[in-house]
């Protein structure tokens, strides 16, 4: 688990503690990197646990970033909250260098915050994690009727859709005739 | 804990999709039209479909099978059981199920069409559907119904319907209306086919036809056998099987008089799907140099005629 500090801005970040290191001690010294959601609190996470997220892999491999660089540039997820972003560096430590096991004990149990877990594992492109998540998901509507899967999944019904998409199609008509003013204006 | 999984990326969606069994997915279809749209955009299998009458409908990929059946009271609505074959009974009209399945799950085969008139005006609707759609139907069976009132009615259905494998007909249909297959599949079996005349047999193109209680005559089958002699005509045909009371031995055919057979002759062998052989046949030239084995015999409930076209892929002749 590793453990991290409030309030770092992504320019000075923090000292961060370190994640915990597997028993046996690696050979060559690891790298680490620095990442931030949107909360701004910095996660020192290790290049191999990293490996599990093609985004942030993909970043890191063209950088070629020192320890001093690396700390001094955090990457930034602003899109993703911190509570999220630290299951998902919680998930990442916990299975440096290994495959995930069919059946994980260790993914996230959190419902309440699997549809931001989703989004946020299919943004950094951690793929196991993602395919676990969406069998969760899947998982929550298993043997229930359609109107137990419309409110778990919150789908609207067609007349919601409907209605909403008359309101949508208003609200563009409105804009569009305020732009259309706003230039009459800017012409006179 | 509920999570809006409208607001998922396509991508995402199909993932989550991946893990949900036909059943859900169906489910979820009649949850709204937007829902059953992101389903068919979230990737197709290859699905099959096969409906029986009155109300079970299959799909079916690999090795994978999904039966949906009517259910009978409300408390039963989308129960089922996941043991094989995995099943769950639907709230819906038959029609309403087939055509949500076609287009959930983007099936443009039809493995099966089974009927027995219980539910008649349920499958005129099928049917027309598919037509209106040319869909491919492998295989259409009709089944034995002792009421029949609606037959005069399903051949010019049977005529437009795309059936390409096998078309199989059971009951016996009332002798008061005409019947005519106009179009045939690769394979055909007609239980009671006394309606089935020499006009039909002449203008089959059938791989393999067994007609049983027959009204075709020495002088239809001569006919048709004289006609089969010539070069291009029935060139698919591999097996022709007659059950009927008017093969007799009062006149020839291929001016041979019933029972037409050679003792000792060797045993001509063919499978299509099951094995079909001619023990002691009568060898028979096409103009073309193929043979075919015949063998009429009269003894028994039922004459029949058998006739067997040599294909060097696939017939086996073996001396006795």
């Amino acid at each position: 688990m590793s453990s991290t500090e409030q309030g770092t801005s992504s320019a000075a970040p923090a000292e961060p503690t370190t994640a915990p290191e597997s028993a046996a001690a690696p050979e060559v010294p690891e790298s680490f990197y620095y990442v931030h959601g949107k909360d701004k609190v910095v996660h020192k996470v290790s290049a191999g646990a990293l490996q599990h997220s093609a985004l942030i892999h993909g970043m890191i491999s063209n950088l070629g970033y020192t320890e001093e660089q690396a700390k001094a540039n955090p990457f930034p997820f602003e899109n993703i909250d911190g509570d999220i972003l630290q299951m998902v560096v919680d998930w990442c430590n916990q299975h440096k260098g290994k495959p995930t096991p069919p059946e994980d004990t260790n993914l996230p149990k959190q419902k309440e915050k699997l549809f931001d877990l989703v989004l946020a594992v299919n943004y950094l492109e951690i793929k196991e994690l993602l395919t676990y998540c969406c069998k969760q998901v899947a998982m929550m509507v298993k043997g229930k009727s359609p109107e137990e899967i419309r409110e778990i999944w919150m789908i609207p019904t067609d007349a919601e859709d409907e209605a909403a998409e008359k309101e949508a199609k208003k609200r563009a008509g409105k804009e569009a005739a305020g732009e259309t003013a706003a230039a009459a204006g800017d012409a006179k | 804990m509920p999570i809006a999984l409208l607001k998922f990326p396509t991508d995402l969606l199909r993932d989550v999709f991946k893990f949900c069994d036909p059943f859900e997915l169906y489910k979820l279809s009649k949850c709204s039209k937007r829902t059953q749209r992101s389903i068919k955009l979230s990737g197709r299998k290859n699905w099959r479909i096969r409906y029986f009458d009155p109300g079970t409908v299959i799909i079916y990929v690999d090795h994978w099978l999904y039966r949906f059946e009517k259910a009978e009271k409300k408390e039963d609505y989308f129960k089922g059981s996941m043991l094989k074959p995995m099943s769950m009974r639907y709230p819906d009209e038959v029609v309403d199920l087939f055509f949500n399945l076609l287009d959930t799950f983007g099936i443009c085969r039809v493995g099966m069409l089974s009927i027995d008139f219980r539910n008649f005006e349920s499958f005129s609707n099928i049917a027309n559907i598919l037509i209106e759609r040319n869909m491919e139907i492998e295989e259409f069976h009709i089944g034995s119904e002792p009421d029949v009132k609606d037959a005069a009615h399903i051949m010019p259905l049977v005529n437009r319907m795309n059936i390409t494998q096998y078309f199989e007909c059971d009951p016996r249909f009332l002798c008061r209306f005409h019947y005519q297959l106009e179009t045939f599949p690769k394979k055909v079996f007609i239980n009671w086919s006394y309606w089935f005349n020499i006009g039909q047999l002449l203008n089959n193109s059938c791989v393999r036809m067994e007609l049983f209680k027959s009204n075709l005559s020495n002088q239809d089958l001569d006919v048709f056998l004289r006609k089969w002699k010539n070069p291009e005509t029935f060139p698919n045909l591999g097996w022709l099987k007659i059950y009927g009371k008017k093969i007799d031995n009062q006149s020839p055919i291929l001016d041979m008089i019933p029972p037409i057979q050679i003792v000792g002759n060797p045993r001509a062998e063919v499978t299509f799907g099951y094995r079909k052989d001619i023990v002691d046949g009568v060898p028979v030239s096409k103009d073309d140099g193929t043979v075919g084995w015949l063998k009429v015999e009269l003894g028994g409930r039922w004459p029949e005629l058998k006739f067997l076209v040599v294909n060097p892929d696939d017939t086996v002749i073996t001396s006795r």
